[in-house]
């Protein structure tokens, strides 16, 4: 009987691995992927764990690998690029025990600082193979089937799923979940697993990288031959002589056009890297022209280009060169428009959408009402004016308040560039003080080793820590700083502020976000250091602390009068509580959204809110 | 049949909820269910829009193409504005009278739009359409965080795709124990809310 389940694509791959006996998922969260580990955690008989980065997840999944276990690493395409150093490694070593990366993409960039296609460094770079989902169904599926693939070529196999895939919901079936595996051993191969610059004596004194690199070389025909196979690429019918490749999630917005114009086109549907050769030729040969759909790089039309010129064929390959958009996501719109494009006559059926005639706002990102990281972003507003400082931002929650109205960092990058950026910004011989500013999580992630470097070189600079003690803008997973694990078993918190005293920090100062007060008297002392002075300003995340009843401030109501405001502005320019609105000229609280935090009391320089 | 439901809110406002109480709803009559969130980096307060597409047939596309939305609910005033050029031409919607200012309109760089400029560009664009005050009745009943229930409550009575007690079914068995209750009077509330709209239009 069938057996489905109403499930989001993430947890669809983290089923697709309990099905196939995974015993080790480990990751490290970021949209879109983090919910692929929730799932697994459900599972006792599997060991799930947020690791402190994405590097260290790989290499931990590896480990369980050589000991003939399967193993899965999950991250979204900016941590493959944190483990891509150890990914060029894995290429050349291969696996034992089933091993699947998981790199979640996000055309767009939706929740991400950059819309990499990371189809790029895994099969472009590394050479691996990659499978790209359309749906959650197939997501799984590929799931499945690249733990087997992978024992079977001793590959490590990436599943390349993009966030409409990790996101959308639909009924996935469920299979059995597998006991496979032999019990876990560990066997010595030196010749694999030491990778080093060494001379192999059998092979003829040949330097192991470039024995490694032959081997990964000489793989790549029994990968042809299973994507030649594979049932997630395969031909559907259609009229016309223009022959359109859907890749992943593009097969499901050419699909919803076909739906919406009444029309089949040819298509040819693809799944996997490298691409199925002799498929794509008996497709090619058939047709005056191809356009490939795919995010968000024009990864596989470049492939194809490279085939067809190889084997002397003459037909253009349209795609995201430039005949669609070369950046942003693909929608059903834009496969709609290219259709219309190709087929004039087309442009009478497509669905009308009229926008109303009327100004919408847009919404800027912010921090949550009673986020404690505004009262410390509002002290350091104030500091950073006074003294001209420069701040350098990271990647988390705090990092809104780049944006309108504190504009307080300058910089934003990728995960633990704060520190380092500041770092050269001392260096530069600029007489402005600097700031770096890293979330808790961030700072374990790999913010740590910028912070012993500067540290280590005597750098001045302030560097502060906003530790809500969880990874709170993925979803509160745990990290380092946290006391307990995914699972809600208690291990070993590590303190921010002893590593930074140990490490030989000039000072590291506790002080709690909420007490503005409290954090500008810190700040003004660490500015006058000479060295790096560490400010930890810690309390829990507030949406999670009203969860679990830990929060960091005392609640008190707050009121305005309005005869007291003077229209200043302190409190919406220099703070922007959400909970606080302003119109005609004076600032009043919203009662229904606050939260009774009251640090909005200490911004008033004027004593209106009480 | 071919449904696209889409939600448009801010974070926090429980439109993940919502969507999965319909979901589940047309499941269990044997329909096929694709849904997917639109969100951005932040927990709160950022614009959040939910698609649900139910179909007797297969479905692709996780969002639904521009047009081809047949019911529009709007949890906030300028995330409903906003989506509106998703709605098709026979599309109807349901709004939440409930306005959450940006940071921009705070600092008045930006203007929110008037009531009566709403009203006229709601009426210009010739759309059916019902405003309840869901979040002020949510209040009424226990909290602000009833909204989506009171709002899936007065689309299950606006529209004749749902059967109300079935739909009321699927949410008490969704609901947490502790909420049950003030869940299923908010659902019974937003019936009301919308059967005295249409009484007064």
């Amino acid at each position: 009987m069938e057996n489905k389940e109403y499930l989001m694509g993430n947890e669809a791959m983290g089923r697709g691995a309990v099905e196939a006996g995974v015993k080790v998922v480990t990751g490290y969260p970021g949209t879109p992927a983090s919910e692929v580990l929730e799932y697994a955690s459900n599972y006792p008989n599997v060991h799930v764990e947020w690791c402190i980065n994405e590097k260290v997840a790989l290499e931990i999944a590896m480990g369980a690998s050589l000991c003939y276990t399967r193993a899965m690493a999950v991250m979204k395409h900016n941590g493959t690029n944190v483990a891509l150093d150890f990914l060029m490694h894995l290429n050349y070593t291969g696996v034992r025990g089933g091993l699947v990366l998981i790199s979640g993409d996000d055309p767009g960039g939706i929740s991400s600082q950059n819309e990499e296609d990371s189809r790029i460094i895994t099969h472009l770079d590394a050479h691996l193979p990659v499978f790209d989902p359309w749906c959650p169904q197939e997501a799984k599926d590929m799931v499945r089937t690249a733990f087997e693939l992978s024992e079977k070529t001793e590959l490590c196999f990436v599943v390349r799923p993009v966030m409409r895939v990790c996101h959308a919901r639909s009924r996935v079936n469920l299979e059995e979940i597998a006991s496979i595996g032999k019990e876990p051993f560990f066997e010595d191969d030196r010749s694999r697993f030491i990778m080093s610059a060494v001379r192999e004596p059998k092979a003829g004194g040949v330097l192991r990288p470039v024995l490694r690199h032959k081997w990964l070389n000489e793989k790549q025909p029994e990968l042809l031959q299973i994507m030649e196979d594979s049932p997630f690429n395969y031909l559907e019918e259609g009229d016309g002589n223009i022959g359109l490749i859907a890749c992943g999630i593009g097969y499901a917005y050419l699909k919803e056009a076909e739906k919406i114009l009444g029309k089949k086109f040819p298509t040819l549907k693809l799944g996997t890297l490298p691409l199925p050769r002799d498929k794509i030729l008996k497709f090619a040969r058939q047709m005056d022209k191809l356009v490939v759909y795919e995010d968000s790089e024009a990864v596989v039309q470049g492939l194809l280009k490279e085939l067809l010129y190889d084997e002397g064929i003459e037909v253009e390959v349209a795609g995201r060169s430039g005949f669609l958009p070369k950046e942003g996501e693909l929608s059903t719109e834009v496969v709609l428009a290219s259709l219309a494009s190709l087929y004039p006559e087309l442009k009478k059926s497509l669905p009308k959408s009229e926008p109303l005639a009327i100004n919408v706002p847009i919404r800027t990102r912010t921090q949550c009402i009673g986020c404690s990281y505004r009262g410390l972003l509002h002290a350091l507003k104030l500091i950073a004016r006074k003294t001209h400082g420069i701040v350098t931002g990271d990647i988390g929650c705090y990092d809104a308040g780049s944006f309108l109205p504190l504009e307080l960092q300058s910089t934003i990058y990728c995960m633990g560039s704060s520190i380092p950026v500041a770092t050269g910004i001392a260096y530069s011989g600029s007489k402005q003080p600097v700031f770096s500013i890293i979330g808790d999580s961030t700072l374990f992630h790999n913010g740590i080793l910028g912070l012993l470097n500067a540290i280590h070189n005597a750098v001045d600079m302030v560097a502060i820590v906003c530790d809500n003690r969880t990874t709170a803008m993925t979803g509160f997973q745990p990290h380092p700083g946290s006391d307990t694990d995914i699972t809600g078993k208690p291990v070993a918190a590590i303190d921010i502020a002893k590593l930074a005293t140990a490490a030989g920090a000039t000072s590291a100062r506790l002080v709690n976000p909420y007490n503005i007060p409290e954090v500008t008297k810190a700040l003004n002392k660490a500015v006058k250091e000479k060295g790096v002075s560490v400010i930890v300003a810690s309390s829990p995340c507030y949406l999670l602390g009203r969860r679990t009843g830990d929060i960091g401030f005392t609640p008190r109501k707050v009121t305005l009068d309005p005869d007291l405001c003077n229209g200043c502005k302190i409190c919406i320019d220099y703070f922007g509580c959400p909970a606080i609105h302003f119109s005609e000229g004076k600032a009043t609280i919203d009662q229904a959204t606050c939260v009774d935090c009251g640090m909005c009391v200490v911004v008033c320089k004027r004593g209106a809110i009480k | 049949m071919n449904l696209n439901i889409l939600i448009a809110g801010v974070g926090g406002q429980g439109n993940l909820f919502a969507s999965a109480i319909l979901a589940e709803y047309f499941i269990n009559q044997g329909f096929e269910v694709l849904a997917v969130e639109t969100i951005g980096a932040a927990q709160r307060g950022g614009s959040v829009v939910s698609h649900l597409r139910i179909s007797d047939s297969a479905i692709y596309s996780p969002l639904i193409p521009a047009g081809k939305v047949d019911i529009l609910m709007g949890f906030e005033v300028l995330e409903m504005l906003r989506n509106f050029k998703l709605l098709g031409t026979d599309g109807s919607y349901l709004l939440n009278d409930h306005k959450d200012p940006t940071v921009l309109c705070n600092m008045e760089m930006d203007t929110y739009p008037s009531d009566e400029t709403i009203t006229a560009a709601l009426q210009k664009s010739g759309k059916k359409g019902y405003t309840i005050k869901a979040t002020e009745r949510a209040r009424e009943i226990g909290g602000s965080l009833l909204t989506n229930v009171v709002m899936v409550g007065a689309l299950c009575r606006l529209s004749p795709l749902f059967n109300s007690q079935e739909v009321k079914q699927v949410l008490a068995h969704k609901s947490p124990a502790k909420v049950r209750e003030s869940n299923l009077k908010a659902f019974e509330a937003g019936g009301s809310l919308i059967l005295e709209a249409i009484r007064q239009s």
